[in-house]
């Protein structure tokens, strides 16, 4: 798995599928949104699209 | 803009299958009527996860049994969400680095030995090592989480 290196979500490309920027393998740390409407997490971390996201990318 | 009244919840897991009960729990939600909004899973806490539901969890309930999930974290206060805060934004390792610490290699050729921190590259997340062990001090150039803090600072 990758990680975007600007919205952090997960995906196997080299490209994120959702804003288009690079992806790294070196990441860490996993948040799991299902629900980015009711989450607070989700709105702390200015999420609005349920996926996979680490929390930290290098 | 209303604010969000969530609980949440630490789970235990077996060790190492954190992400794997996440993803699974996650899924099941979504099939289920379990209120989970999101799930977390921080590298620092080995053995758990964090739950954000607008339900109560209740390890009896078959829509949230999963591989690997041993039971829920009971306690008399609930984990607030400044606590879990910390957890969203990981400050990095090399700042709990400091110069003269003595660490130890965790992975690579070097793994086992005992080194001392002599120079920091914050911006490239590295760090310059020397050997204790070897007879000539060589630096040795390693990513911060490759090393293990034994001593904070050597005296």
């Amino acid at each position: 798995m990758n990680a975007c290196t600007s919205c952090k979500m997960l995906s196997s490309k080299e490209r994120c599928p959702v804003c288009g920027n690079p992806t790294s393998s070196n990441w860490s740390g996993l948040l799991v949104i299902t629900n980015p409407d009711e989450s607070a997490v989700a709105k702390e971390l200015g999420i609005s699209l349920a996926g996979e996201y680490c929390l930290r990318v290098r | 803009m209303e604010d969000i009244e969530n609980s949440i919840y630490a789970l235990k897991t077996s060790a190492g299958q954190e992400r794997n009960v996440a993803r699974l729990l996650a899924r099941k939600s979504k099939d289920s009527g379990v209120g989970i909004c999101s799930i977390l899973v921080p590298e620092s806490l080995k053995g758990y996860i964090l739950v954000e539901s607008s339900t109560k969890i209740d390890m009896r309930n078959p829509d949230i049994k999963v591989p690997h999930l041993r039971g829920i974290v009971e306690g008399n206060k609930d984990i607030t969400f400044e606590e879990v805060k910390k957890f969203l934004n990981p400050e990095p390792i090399i700042s709990s680095i400091q110069k003269g610490s003595i660490v130890e290699l965790v992975s690579g050729p070097f793994k086992g030995e005992r080194a001392k921190v002599v120079r920091i590259d914050e911006s490239r997340e590295e760090v310059v090592l020397e050997l204790i062990e070897a007879a000539v001090p060589i630096p040795v150039t390693v990513k911060a989480d490759q090393i293990r803090i034994i001593q904070k600072e050597a005296d």
